[in-house]
């Protein structure tokens, strides 16, 4: 055992009892941390921990993105937004109904316009939509989660999280530094790729890369995870890019000071709060 | 003479020279394009055969429609498409019943398939453009989804079990004007797929495997393919079809023809070998200097077929009417030749006169079909007067026993009718000459009246006959829909440019309003206003242009603020905020104000009646706007502002297909496009819709100053085809003075060279008079023929001038000369009419309308050009006697002032209609240069006449 892998080891151990401390649940993250490094974790556990680190860090989280959708012809267009996340008070938060709040500073024609987002495990979201010039609060059917967030080549699903049991996984490969799922939809008619790959960090269990294949087996969209950084001891994906292989279009999303358990109170995600946006909260 | 006469005796004493060197020339030029055809890879460096049915060809590269229309498709990535139609007119609901439905779902999953890894770029996919389908399966649907939610989904996402179902798709399409007679017809009946193509020139190999697929499907719906790119690509594979099979059919009636004239299989194979070896080596040196076979070259071979047999059956109709005189074949292909020689080589001079006047126009194929042509007739004379005699001489004297007209008291008895005919005519044009002139005058007024009636008009759709399942598709699915042809119509800014400096100043004042209506309620905004005021005028001074200066700017409060404190933060938030709202205020197309003029303009489009649908940027934010506001029908408009319209489209692009919004407009928002469905791809009713909104801008302009464009397939067309009727005209002016100043040479007078001139410009005239009053359109071929009647009909009149005045010569008075005129002349003149006439008409039998027209034209011009030489040209010179063959010596054509000062004149416009073209100077300064050249030549000329050379 090299000194890297030591100190990734210990890296690990750090950080999993660092989560423990927050953590309501902290004995199953124990058992994980204790197997994981040599032995390799159960497929179910792999799927949990990403989910978990991808999209349910801490009680809730902030940042402030920036996001470049870039076209084929190399035409650059900005979003500038603030997402706030609060995970449901629920039995378990690491799994549960979770509630997004994203606000647009610009484009500046733009600003001021709120997505209200209430993830729910066991049913459809529950969307709103908040247009300022129109002062209009629109609630959003969202039975199909696979479309544009935005108008960039994330999805909604991108942002939120894709609820695990929708897809069947298989772990198909085990390589130096990754788990490599292949993830099929349970109910195919209900998205447009056939099945897709994920490769999930060995030690971090950050989703680092995805890719999706369509009907016919073609390669046609890449996730990848840009830039890690460490935030309040969380290991943390702070840029990121979806690929559109068919295009030759991405985009780029650029987290930037993003803060965990903040303390965001459950109204704040309320209808009530898309008019009158929680100002301290967006800066 | 000297020269021909050697020529020929030289071909008369060395016959198997000529011929053994013909076959091995002609041999090694097809050599030279079937070996790099077939075997590409062994020959690179030889020119394989290219074939290109681009009808935007038929413009330069570099021309401004192509250059624009590449660069619109590519900024607004809209592809050429192939539509396919199905349509069921049995079933009740029309196409909306779940087996229709279920068929229309596994097409385009079928057509999803259909693209292929390119041969130039293996990363590269070439085919049908997935995402950019347009299909009940593959778009999205906005709607209400109960009690005030919105919602987005796929329109189909899967094929409809129940009627219900079906019917509610329908429901749904109708609902959403984008789709409304652009996927589905108002009736139902009908729906079309919209399937976007890499590159057009695919569009028969994607149609060809989609037929394949309908192939396979049962029941009562009908499926229809069109779309120009369709049109245009299936073209081109039916044009080598037709071109295997008209032209040999061609050659096989004259040869039929030839054969019940000439009857000796020997004398009439002569001709037709000529006319093979020309056309063999025309298309061989075209292939081989590297010339792609486009649509009129591959016209060619039916060009340069009637010229070349023309020559031919002159020689072969003399040798014919005069051998039994002697039965020498020597002596007979000798005289024949001694009368024929300048006669052949005027006919071919001023045919290859005609056709290398297309070089004057600007579109390319036509100026390589036009040097290729006129290359190919001098080849053809070439032949006709070497190969030709040596062929008379190679044949056993045995064989030609019993050949030729059996002569009576010197003159060949006639078996035909034919002669009995041409006495008869003579006598008539002697006779009754004033009446015949009275006659042609009348004809001539109608046919004026018939040229101002042409319409111009072209369209690749009606390149196919009616019963073709192109045409078919066309007119069935225009009916259905908006039409299915599309053009392009885009709107720009024209924004003056400021000066960073100018620029910062006004900047800066807006800053300070801006911060005024602050009033301090956010904490630091006053200083970071202030900083970001002076970083403005500062950095103007370094910056190029006032973006560049917001670029700057933005940049600059992007690194004070991840400097800044946290209490600055906010400020510095409402900084870059503000600088965006700048950068947005060039974005007029999220201008309420434009958007409706935009709305306008499509109304507008629509009572022009040629467009049945148009699609804009409008109508995106107007259904997003509708179905945001409870899908309340009154709400179909467009929002008070522009974030309103800006909020519209974000939430337009939270869709499936967030990439359509950028068909209709750029990301910076200072282009849009709208799409324009017309129901017609002809040439006038797009020119109609171009004037309608030209006059339309004029009239309103819009709130903001814009540039306005047209691109698109329907639309390039009309471009050439108005650069191809000026073009032509330029041509047509060129070759007429042409052949004008060869006739005055050759006769060296003036009036015979005038009189000459009558019979093609009468033909012409007649010929394009029925034109305008059939109402057949004045299309590519047709356009393309004024050439070639120009160069055949004088064809006729030289063979019946040199020989009236060679006769005249003899017998000294017209009274006396005109019955031996209508002997062999006129007989000669006659057959070849009626072999080359007849030859082209099973043309007419083509499922290619082109290839009909320049048959029934070949076909019109030959024997009008025949009738109006052996009619009018008697008449006149029944009439004109005395003027024409004056009592005096006649003088070399230098004395004759009048022939002078018409030879220069001639001269001057000819060189003046070339330079105009290719330097498109001014008329008037070209004017002024063409007059004082006149004067000149004018002097010269009066000098020539009084100098003593011509005091006899």
């Amino acid at each position: 055992m090299t000194a890297k892998n030591i100190l990734r080891i210990l890296l690990f151990i750090l950080m999993s009892v660092l989560t423990i401390s927050f953590s309501s649940l902290g004995w199953s993250e124990k058992m994980t941390a204790k197997t994981s490094s040599d032995k390799t974790p159960s497929i179910e556990d792999i799927v949990n921990r990403a989910n978990r680190v991808a999209y349910y860090q801490e009680n809730d989280g902030q940042a402030k993105v920036t996001m470049s959708i870039i076209d084929s012809q190399g035409r650059k267009r900005y979003r500038r937004f603030t997402i706030l996340r609060r995970n449901d008070d629920t039995e378990d938060k690491r799994f549960g109904n979770q509630k997004f709040y994203v606000y647009f500073h610009r484009p500046a024609d733009v600003n001021k316009m709120v997505f209200l987002v209430w993830k729910n495990i066991d049913k459809d979201d529950d969307r709103w939509l908040y247009l300022p010039a129109l002062d209009l609060v629109k609630r959003i059917a969202a039975s199909d989660k696979r479309t544009s967030f935005v108008g960039s080549h994330f999805f909604y699903e991108d942002v939120s999280g894709r609820i695990i049991n929708e897809d069947k996984h298989e772990l198909v490969k085990t390589t130096e530094n990754y788990y490599v799922l292949k993830n099929t939809p349970i109910k195919s008619e209900l998205v447009e790729f056939s099945y897709y790959y994920m490769w999930i960090h060995r030690q971090t269990f950050l989703p680092i890369k995805a890719e999706y294949y369509d009907k016919n087996g073609e390669k046609y969209r890449v996730y990848e995870a840009l830039k890690v950084e460490d935030i309040q001891g969380l290991k943390t994906v702070t840029k990121s890019r979806m690929k559109d292989l068919r295009s030759s279009e991405e985009t780029i999303i650029e987290y930037m000071n993003v803060k965990y358990n903040i303390g965001l109170s459950e109204d704040i995600f309320t209808e009530r709060y898309l008019r009158r946006a929680p100002a301290k909260y967006l800066r | 003479m000297y020269f021909g006469t050697s020529l020929v005796q030289f071909s008369i004493r060395r016959p198997k020279l000529i011929t053994t060197a013909m076959i091995v020339i002609t041999f090694f030029l097809a050599l030279l394009t079937i070996l790099p055809s077939f075997w590409p890879k062994t020959f690179p460096f030889l020119n394989p055969l290219i074939v290109d049915t681009d009808p935007e060809n038929m413009l330069p590269e570099d021309e401004f429609v192509r250059v624009f229309h590449d660069q619109m498709k590519r900024e607004m990535n809209l592809y050429d498409m192939v539509v396919l139609g199905i349509v069921n007119e049995s079933h009740p609901d029309g196409v909306f019943n779940t087996e229709s439905l279920h068929k229309i779902y596994e097409l385009t999953e079928y057509a999803k398939t259909l693209h292929w890894t390119s041969k130039e770029d293996s990363n590269a996919q070439v085919g049908i453009v997935t995402r950019d389908i347009i299909a009940p399966s593959t778009v999205d649907n906005i709607e209400q989804g109960g009690l005030g939610v919105v919602k987005f989904e796929w329109l189909m996402p899967k094929p409809p079990k129940s009627r219900q179902e079906s019917i509610a798709i329908r429901e749904k399409l109708l609902r959403l004007p984008f789709m409304k007679g652009t996927m589905l017809s108002e009736d139902g009946r009908a729906l079309c797929l919209y399937l976007p193509l890499t590159s057009k020139d695919l569009s028969y190999r994607v149609s060809s495997e989609l037929q394949k697929k309908i192939a396979s499907f049962k029941g009562e719906e009908r499926y229809f393919i069109t779309g120009l790119p369709v049109a245009e690509d299936t073209f081109g594979v039916e044009m080598f079809k037709q071109m295997a099979i008209s032209a040999p059919v061609a050659m096989l009636i004259i040869f039929a023809l030839m054969m019940f004239f000439f009857r000796k299989f020997i004398v009439v194979l002569s001709p037709l070998i000529v006319a093979m070896v020309s056309v063999i080596c025309t298309m061989g040196i075209l292939i081989a200097t590297g010339n792609t076979v486009h649509i009129m070259s591959s016209m060619i071979p039916i060009f340069i077929m009637p010229i070349a047999v023309l020559d031919a059956i002159h020689i072969g109709s003399e040798f014919f009417d005069r051998y039994q005189e002697t039965r020498n074949r020597q002596e007979t292909i000798s005289n024949v030749m001694d009368d024929l020689f300048m006669p052949l080589l005027y006919t071919s001079l001023t045919t290859a006169a005609g056709f290398s006047s297309l070089a004057l126009t600007p579109i390319p194929p036509v100026q390589t079909f036009g040097i290729f042509v006129a290359f190919g007739v001098m080849i053809a004379w070439f032949l006709t007067v070497v190969f030709i005699p040596a062929y008379f001489m190679l044949i056993r004297e045995e064989t030609l026993e019993t050949f030729g007209a059996v002569h009576k008291n010197g003159d060949p008895v006639s078996h035909f009718p034919l002669s009995r005919f041409l006495n008869w005519l003579g006598k008539v044009t002697y006779n009754h000459a004033k009446m015949i002139i009275v006659a042609t005058i009348l004809l001539v007024l109608v046919a004026a009246y018939g040229i101002t009636r042409i319409t111009i008009n072209d369209n690749p759709t009606k390149w196919f006959a009616h019963s073709h399942p192109i045409r078919i598709a066309d007119k069935v699915l225009n009916e259905h829909f908006g039409g299915t042809y599309m053009a392009y119509l885009s709107l720009e800014t024209k924004g003056g440019i400021i000066s960073p400096d100018a620029y910062a100043l006004s900047l800066s004042k807006r800053i300070e309003e801006s911060l005024r209506g602050y009033q301090d309620t956010i904490q630091g905004i006053t200083p970071v206003f202030e900083e970001l005021q002076n970083e403005a005028l500062r950095s103007a001074k370094t910056v190029p242009s006032k973006e560049g200066l917001l670029h700057q700017l933005t940049s600059f409060a992007e690194s004070r603020m991840d400097k800044s404190q946290f209490e600055y933060m906010e400020a510095w938030e409402e900084a870059l905020l503000f600088l965006d709202q700048e950068r947005q205020r060039d974005q007029i197309f999220k201008r309420p104000e434009i958007l409706s003029y935009i709305e306008e303009l499509q109304t507008h489009l629509l009572s022009t009646r040629t467009v049945g649908k148009s699609n804009s940027l409008a109508d995106i934010v107007k259904t997003v706007h509708r179905e945001l506001l409870l899908g309340d029908p009154t709400q179909y408009k467009i929002p008070n502002s522009s974030n309103a319209v800006a909020q519209c489209l974000m939430t337009y692009q939270s869709s499936h297909r967030p990439q359509d919004l950028w068909h209709f407009v750029t990301p910076d928002f200072k282009k849009t496009v709208l799409w324009v469905q017309l129901k017609s791809g002809d040439n006038k009713e797009m020119s109609k819709v171009t004037k309608a909104i030209d006059t339309y801008i004029a009239a309103n302009p819009p709130p903001f100053p814009l540039v306005h464009n047209w691109f698109g397939l329907t639309y390039i067309n009309i471009t050439w085809q108005n650069k191809m009727v000026s073009g032509m005209l330029k041509a047509f002016l060129g070759s007429f003075l042409v052949v004008l100043l060869l006739m005055t040479i050759l006769f060296r007078s003036s009036s015979w060279g005038l009189l000459s001139m009558v019979p093609l410009t009468i033909t012409i005239g007649l010929i394009y008079g029925a034109i305008g009053l059939i109402g057949k359109d004045y299309d590519m071929p047709v356009a393309i023929l004024s050439s070639l009647s120009l160069g055949l009909s004088v064809d006729y009149a030289i063979h019946f001038l040199s020989r009236s005045r060679k006769l005249y010569e003899r017998y000294g008075s017209w009274a006396d000369s005109y019955a031996p005129v209508f002997k062999e002349p006129a007989r000669a003149i006659s057959r070849n009419a009626i072999v080359v006439g007849l030859g082209f008409l099973p043309l007419l039998l083509a499922p290619l309308v082109p290839y009909r027209t320049v048959g029934t034209f070949i076909a019109a011009i030959l024997f009008a050009a025949g009738v109006a030489s052996l009619m009018i040209l008697p008449s006149l010179i029944t009439l004109l006697e005395d003027w024409l063959f004056p009592k005096t010596q006649l003088c070399s054509f230098m004395c004759n002032c009048t022939t002078c000062i018409i030879t220069a004149v001639a001269t001057v416009l000819l060189i003046v209609i070339n330079i105009q073209q290719f330097f498109s100077v001014g008329w008037t300064s070209i004017t002024w240069i063409s007059i004082v050249a006149i004067i000149v030549l004018t002097g010269t000329c009066g000098l020539f006449t009084i100098s003593k050379r011509c005091r006899v």
